[in-house]
């Protein structure tokens, strides 16, 4: 019996050795940030409001919305291999798109972690004790209001949301253009002017302000047959672009493609911008995106290629012949196109390689590349010449980038569509993908004056004044030849056209569409005369979790 | 916690109670054959035949001893023993493990055949339940014990193979053809949409972390006992609900001292190549497919060139015996594996060491169990291999004019320098011990201690060379992972024995601590040198932290459970059996930390009823049970909140001109203290029946499972949330499995010694999805260019898991243009249009076997099929269309069959690559013979000598035509888990195996 005891103690003593666990659960690899200065929790709380913007503006999501549903882009199923995922960008140009597109999600998702950033911001920087709190609490909150439009643009619904423990209210039409509006008047006082492009400035507030005017007849009744400008919103358009222009801190780039060249975080055209670090959040998809399969435009990386992405359309191209007519675009407008390897070069060196910028049209020229590497010159320089198509069978076909670009199998092939290669291809890209530099363009000056022409236009006619805002930017471009024509006359159509002209595939041509009434006038492979179009589905997977709250999240009409 | 009294409490009244009882039983029977020695002498020679009573078979490894000595002697391989006695006068004692023993005097006689009777109370299977083991006739869950014998036969890399076809309601998929692949398994359906709902392993009481994978080696295994329904399982609680796999490695028996040494020498290759063009098929193909030949003049079958005869070696020794009062296991295995696609070998190397002592009288008995693996797995790029190989343009040459440097080509790589440039090693170690003491501290009360460790540790190095054509820098990334699982347990036992009644109890408390830690790093840009990045990294020249950063992860999970079962029987007829486990687990929320799983079950054994006694009925018992358990296997730390500050490209920003970032604070999770386990509640009726004196037996059952609190990663109603979804438990939402399982087993021994055993078994399951608030929950995105965000399976109300949700493909029209079916008739083919077009899980699993023995041979053929399931092949939906051929690529026929399908058709996602995945393989067929070692004379050094040859995977029947019908590429998506997709998967081998087993 003794010994019985004996053991039992030692059972007891197990269990009680053992059994002492309360189970909290012990976190190693991740902390809560703790014993953060006031200026780190400041610093700490704002940067993640605008760091999510390199995602959003990506090329399947933001750009994707914005451009492929239009006249500008074109996606087709690249040789019935590339490009198909799921019929997701034919719907797109379509207009046919539904709820279950993961790009749309994805647009959804990031402008809601855009907004509730912003929130979670506004919460922690009201309480802040740092002295530069107060304006990073304004740029919260006008990026909220931003967010909240890029949402009402593309799904015709704001969220206002005070403190992260709240349910959002869901405003549409007037009541989300008047929340909007609100929120950036109320910050606008306080928000810095110098602190640009890359953060939100008084003059990007007055930029977003004037865009919110000017499609405010858009946001109200989106399905509207006709739009009905009020004079009243055309001059704040005025008022606000007025404020820009002649704060006299901003300029028109002499050169248009420094706009978009990898050094232009300074360039003075630029009032808002994504500023973009190879180290820390760029890419380079924006680049590589439209550029043909067999174009590899850095010399020390054989694996970074294009992917022959999207096309103009030719109606597209054609509302520049429709200008030029004779003139080959690239001789009459600056913005058209940029040479940088001519067709008789054979050898460059590799820090003077760069490939043609703007509309790409016809025989491509690039690196020459056989059996993984490129070939060399003698002299060690890069041999240059015509790119071919090695997709194909052999002889391989030279890669020709034609006007012609639509669904059917010869409109679908690889080098089919005019390319464009606006944004400077960054020396930096390893992939082809990552490590872009280039500020991506949210508001910039010839914007500006182009909005303020058309709120002259749209408010009083003023044609005189218009064209002086359009002729202003147009001749501005004098370091590019050709240099800029001045126009003779001006109306909404072509103030249209010319926004395409000055502001293509920088993610404006749907809003503008729509605000146009021209989003059904169809165009290549696009015929649908849905006014619920306008705006996009309410993604499934939303409407899926909002529904235990009946009412809440109604989809769109029409999806 | 409430409902729980503090243990010691508890303990003291089970203590007090204790020593009143006045008898015990163990449950475990261990060892029973008594301690003999050789015995060697003067006098005469006795010799004789063993034999069973009823079926005459010889009774292999009987004892005989010599009564009053320790001298004795062993039957052999035809039930023949031999052994010297002093004189007349001695008594023989026949004796064999659940037989009635016997005593014959000697007498006169020089020859003594022997038949002893099968012992009608040790003659029942012991089955090896949580926490203790149980005579199988007393069971009241459904629990199927499959031993070492029964096995399947051939290159088993890991115990679910063993196991494949073997029981009922189990579901067993190799999903690739790749040496110790991953292998699938469900036990009656899955009752998770999510990634991770797999069986609990139980390795000799030490329950593991996650999977089994490849460290055991298969010989070490004794048997194996799936506990399927949840009265069975409830005792593991919250890891129950995807059934419990308990494992039993080799222990030494009292008085044997064996030595066994097998080898196993085979040949594998590739089982079914895909029916690719011939080059001569390509060259007219082409053309009359629109498309322009590309003729470079060769012969070349690619697939032919990345794959090989591999060679598998596997050699196996173990040691094993034991005096009264040790028994000892031990073990070394060596198996070093060739896959059939060119720089793919597996090398296992293991070794253990069972051992059991007892002391005070057997008082105090101690198991304790030590082993080790060593695992180093080196693959090719598997996909890149095959894809290249598959679509290659077989006019392609091989290697340049000089024969040896492997071809370049401008539009296509040559899978030959992929092999060469990159490679992919993986070493893993992992030690196991376990020791557990028990006390008999009163009469019917035994306390027991278990306490097991777990440790592995693995090395991946994922290399590329630097070269100049094709141009590459060269990268190595490395992976380090290490697991700790430690396990500490205590219970009492107590049983009385009393008239009518028989009465036992388990009571115990268990806590578990696992605990990971994994780490990364890569490093850039490598000179183009003879040395290897794996060998010294430091020869890397770029590290910039974009591409570079480390990376790390480690958890700790802790899991505390109190459990408890009884069992009561009245007149050995009626039984009773039920159990509770309460679990607490770090990983559930502050608002839930404990959960309480019960179970109940009944049995009756009418066999014993007087109406069917002396009937030819020898075995009827009818099973009933119904319990709780849970399902815990969801990602750590998502009950509590994170607000990080960090630098990355999504969290920060700059706020400058300047180049240093600040860290920016986001919530990547918000607490939700609410989260737990989910529930599955099975209810199950089964009977088990032996006829025909035994001859035939078997069990049905029927069971019923559901799943509810569904675990889910969901999209918050309000959508502005710092995070775009959150965990919850799904309200409503329910899996149910259904279904109904058959096992037969006949043996028949005729009088000229012919044996004959046939069975099998047959599994008829229902999975259903209902009250899914979600439209449709999607996963299996399909792979290959141009099929990007394209989801192939979908979960809805009303359908099994595993479906397919697809757009239905109904031919080509005028134009040669792919049509789908407008279901929802809005005139535009879309997502709507989606139909659920079957499920990946089959509704029939069946197996069936056939043994035949005659005298030293022995043949077995092994089958199993399933049917009902359909297979997603995605590998032709990327690679296999008219377009393709068209440009060069290659193809099956099937790709061009369509004889009015224009060749610039596209192939999306849709039902055009649904196949039907029924099957019926020739799993394994062995052909063995056993030499008379006796008649050899050769017994006294080799006691059973065998060889044998194995075909594994030689025959099969399906309508599939990719690599093989048996397939699951993960696709999962957002953790939830993908079914049935094909993709480049690892094609099956066929394989021979030549075989010598030695015991000494």
């Amino acid at each position: 019996m003794k010994k019985i005891k004996k053991v039992s103690l030692l059972v007891f003593g197990m269990l009680a050795l053992y059994s002492c666990t309360n189970l909290n659960e012990i976190v190693l690899d991740e902390y809560n940030a703790a014993g953060l200065t006031d200026k780190q929790a400041a610093e700490g709380a704002i940067v993640p409001v605008y760091a999510f913007l390199p995602n959003l503006y990506r090329h399947t999501i933001h750009f994707a919305l914005n451009e492929i549903s239009t006249d500008e882009a074109i996606l087709p199923y690249r040789g019935g291999t590339d490009w198909g995922d799921n019929g997701i960008y034919l719907s797109l140009h379509k207009h046919e798109t539904m709820s279950t597109d993961p790009n749309v999600r994805d647009e959804w998702v990031h402008i809601l972690t855009g907004i509730s950033r912003s929130v979670t911001a506004i919460n922690a920087l009201q309480i802040s004790k740092d002295p530069a709190a107060k304006l990073y609490l304004a740029e919260a909150r006008g990026m909220r209001a931003f967010y909240n439009m890029l949402m009402l643009d593309a799904f015709g619904v704001a969220f206002s949301k005070e403190d992260l423990g709240d349910v959002s209210t869901i405003l549409r039409g007037d009541k989300a253009v008047e929340y909007i509006k609100s929120e950036l008047l109320a910050v606008e006082p306080v928000l810095e002017t110098s602190v640009g492009p890359g953060r939100l400035t008084k003059a990007g507030a007055w930029g977003i302000l004037a865009r919110l005017y000017l499609n405010a007849a858009a946001y109200r009744d989106v399905y509207a047959a006709q739009y009905t400008f009020k004079p009243e919103d055309m001059d704040k358009v005025i008022e606000y672009s007025d404020k820009i222009i002649n704060s006299g801190q901003y300029s028109l780039s002499p050169d248009y493609w420094a706009i978009f060249g990898n050094a232009n975080h300074d360039n003075k055209e630029l009032i808002f911008a994504i500023d973009q670090r190879a180290e820390l959040n760029g890419h380079n998809r924006m680049s590589y995106f439209s550029l043909a399969n067999d174009q590899r435009p850095l010399p020390a990386f054989p694996a970074a290629n294009g992917t022959d992405g999207p096309a103009i359309t030719s109606d597209f191209y054609q509302s520049w012949v429709s200008l030029y007519g004779s003139v080959d675009p690239a001789d009459g407008d600056p913005r058209f196109y940029k040479q940088n390897i001519k067709p008789t070069d054979e050898c460059i060196a590799e820090a003077q390689y760069n490939i043609d910028r703007g509309i790409l049209r016809g025989q491509q020229y690039g690196l020459q590349f056989a059996g993984g590497a490129f070939l060399k010159c003698p002299d060690g320089k890069f041999k240059v010449g015509k790119i071919y198509n090695t997709r194909k069978a052999a002889p391989y076909p030279p890669v020709i980038h034609t006007e012609k670009i639509d669904f059917t199998p010869a409109g679908s092939d690889y080098s089919t569509g005019f390319r464009v290669e606006k944004y400077e291809f960054s020396k930096k890209s390893q992939s082809g993908r990552n490590f872009g530099e280039a500020d991506i363009s949210i508001v910039r000056l010839a914007d500006i004056y182009l909005m303020r022409a058309e709120a002259k236009l749209r408010k009083s006619n003023d044609v005189a004044g218009a064209l002086a805002d359009v002729n202003k930017v147009r001749t501005s471009r004098t370091a590019n030849m050709p240099a800029g024509s001045a126009l003779s006359t001006i109306n909404l159509d072509l103030l249209l056209r010319e926004r395409g002209f000055e502001l293509y595939w920088e993610m404006h041509r749907r809003t503008d569409l729509i605000r146009f009434n021209k989003y059904e006038s169809g165009w290549t492979e696009m015929s649908s005369k849905d006014k619920n179009k306008r705006i996009f589905p309410i993604p499934q997977t939303a409407i899926d979790g909002a529904s235990n709250l009946p009412g809440y999240l109604k989809q769109n009409a029409g999806y | 916690m409430k409902k729980i009294l503090p243990h010691h409490q508890e303990l003291f009244l089970m203590k007090s109670a204790g020593l009143k009882l006045i008898s015990f039983l163990m449950i475990i029977l261990l060892g029973l054959s008594p301690s003999l020695s050789w015995g060697q002498g003067s006098g005469k020679t006795v010799k004789g035949t063993l034999i069973d009573a009823s079926t005459k078979e010889p009774l292999v490894g009987g004892n005989v001893l010599i009564k009053g000595t320790t001298k004795g002697a062993t039957a052999d391989a035809n039930g023949q023993y031999s052994i010297n006695v002093s004189d007349d006068k001695a008594v023989l004692v026949f004796r064999f493990l659940g037989y009635d023993s016997q005593e014959v005097a000697v007498g006169s006689r020089a020859t003594i055949d022997v038949s002893l009777k099968a012992n009608a109370s040790s003659l029942e299977q012991v089955v090896v339940v949580g926490y203790g083991t149980q005579k199988k006739t007393d069971v009241t869950g459904s629990v199927k014990s499959v031993s070492s014998e029964a096995f399947n036969k051939g290159i088993i890399n890991s115990p679910e193979q063993l196991l494949q076809g073997k029981v009922a309601g189990v579901n067993v998929t190799s999903a690739t053809g790749e040496p110790g692949g991953s292998q699938g398994i469900t036990i009656r359906g899955p009752g998770s949409i999510r990634v991770g709902s797999g069986p609990l392993y139980v390795i000799d009481g030490l329950p593991l972390d996650g999977g089994i994978g490849n460290f055991l080696n298969p010989s070490d295994i004794e048997k194996m006992d799936v506990l399927k329904d949840a009265s069975a399982t409830a005792i593991y609680g919250t890891r129950g609900a995807n059934g419990v796999i308990l494992i039993t490695t080799k222990k030494g028996k009292v008085g044997f001292s064996t030595m066994n040494f097998s080898t196993d020498y085979a040949i594998s290759s590739l089982a079914r190549p895909l029916p690719v063009l011939s080059a001569a098929d390509f060259r007219t193909q082409v053309g009359k497919n629109g498309g322009i030949l590309e003729d470079f003049g060769s012969n070349t079958d690619w697939q032919n060139q990345i794959t090989r005869s591999a060679i598998t070696q596997n050699h196996n020794l173990s040691l094993g015996g034991g005096a009264k009062n040790l028994t000892y296991y031990a073990s070394f295995g060596a198996q070093m594996q060739q896959g059939i696609l060119k720089n793919n070998q597996l090398d296992r190397l293991s070794g253990r060491m069972n051992v059991t002592q007892k002391f005070w009288e057997d008082r105090l008995i101690i198991d304790a169990n030590i082993s080790f693996s060593n695992l180093v797995n080196l693959r090719p790029p598997i996909e890149s291999l095959l894809g290249t190989a598959i679509s290659n343009n077989p006019t392609l040459p091989v290697y340049e004019a000089n024969g040896t440097t492997p071809a370049k080509f401008l539009n296509a790589s040559n899978p030959l320098i992929t092999l060469n440039l990159n490679k992919d090693i993986n070493t893993a170690n992992r030690f196991i011990a376990n020791i557990s003491p028990s006390v008999k501290l009163a009469k019917g009360l035994i306390y027991k201690l278990n306490y097991g460790y777990d440790n592995q540790t693995a090395v991946r190095d994922i290399q590329s060379l630097a070269n100049l054509v094709p141009q590459q820098n060269g990268r190595l990334d490395t992976y380090n992972n290490s697991n700790q699982n430690s396990l500490v347990e205590n219970y009492l036992t107590f049983n009385l024995e009393e008239g009518d009644h028989v009465f036992s109890a388990l009571l115990g408390h268990s806590f578990q601590k696992i605990q990971y830690q994994g780490r990364t790093w890569s490093i850039n840009k490598f000179p183009i040198v003879p040395t290897e990045p794996i060998y010294n990294p430091g020869i890397g020249q770029e590290l910039t932290l974009a591409t570079n950063r480390p990376g790390g992860s480690a958890t700790i999970n802790e899991l505390q459970s109190f459990f408890s079962r009884l069992n009561y029987q009245f007149q050995d007829k009626y039984l009773v059996t039920a159990t509770v486990r309460a679990d607490g687990s770090s990983k559930f929320g502050s608002n839930n930390k404990y959960g309480y799983f019960p179970s109940f079950s009944l049995g009756w054994r009418l066999s014993e009823e007087p109406f069917l006694k002396n009937t030819s009925i020898s075995n009827l018992k009818l099973r009933g049970g119904w319990g709780q358990t849970g399902n815990q296997e969801i990602p750590s730390k998502i009950t509590q909140p994170l607000f990080t500050a960090s630098v990355s490209g999504t969290t920060s920003y700059p706020l400058d001109n300047g180049t240093s970032y600040v860290p920016g604070i986001t919530y990547s999770r918000l607490a939700n203290p609410d989260i737990q386990w989910e529930v599955s509640t099975q209810s199950n009726v089964g009977l088990d029946f032996a006829f025909l004196n035994g001859a035939l037996s078997g069990s049905v059952d029927v069971f019923n499972k559901v799943s509810s609190n569904i675990l889910l990663e969901i999209i918050p109603s309000d959508p502005v949330q710092p995070a775009s979804s959150v965990w919850a438990n799904v309200a409503n939402m329910q899996i149910n499995n259904s279904g109904v399982e058959l096992d037969l087993d006949y043996k028949l021994t005729t009088a000229g010694g012919w044996k004959y055993n046939v069975g099998g078994n047959l599994t008829l399951i229902k999975n259903e999805v209902v009250n899914s608030p979600y439209t449709v929950i999607q996963s299996g995105g399909a792979s290959g260019s141009g099929l990007t965000s394209a989801t192939i399976n979908g979960y809805v109300n009303g359908q099994p898991i595993g479906t397919f949700f697809l757009k239905d493909f109904t031919g080509v029209d005028a134009k040669g243009v792919s049509t789908y079916r407008d279901t929802d008739g809005d005139g535009i083919v879309s997502d709507k249009d989606r139909i659920s077009a079957g499920s990946a899980l089959p509704s029939t699993q069946y197996n069936f076997f056939g043994n035949v023995a005659y005298k030293g041979f022995d043949l077995s053929l092994q089958f199993n099929g399933v049917s009902g399931n359909m297979i997603y092949d995605n590998t032709a939906n990327n690679a296999f269309y008219k377009l393709k051929i068209s440009k060069n690529n290659n193809v099956i026929p099937a790709a061009y069959a369509l004889a009015n399908e224009s060749t610039s058709n596209a192939a999306p996602v849709s039902t055009r690559y649904l196949k039907d995945g029924a099957f019926v393989r020739l799993n394994n067929t062995t052909l063995g013979y056993s030499f008379d070692t006796q008649k050899m004379g050769i017994n006294k050094w080799i006691s059973t000598a065998r060889l044998s040859v194995t075909g594994q995977n030689l025959w099969i029947a399906t309508a599939y035509d990719g690599y093989d019908p048996e397939v699951n590429k993960n696709a999962s998506d957002a953790g939830i888990s993908s079914y049935g997709i094909d993709y480049l998967s690892y094609p099956k081998a066929k394989t021979i195996i030549f075989g010598l087993n030695l015991t000494f």
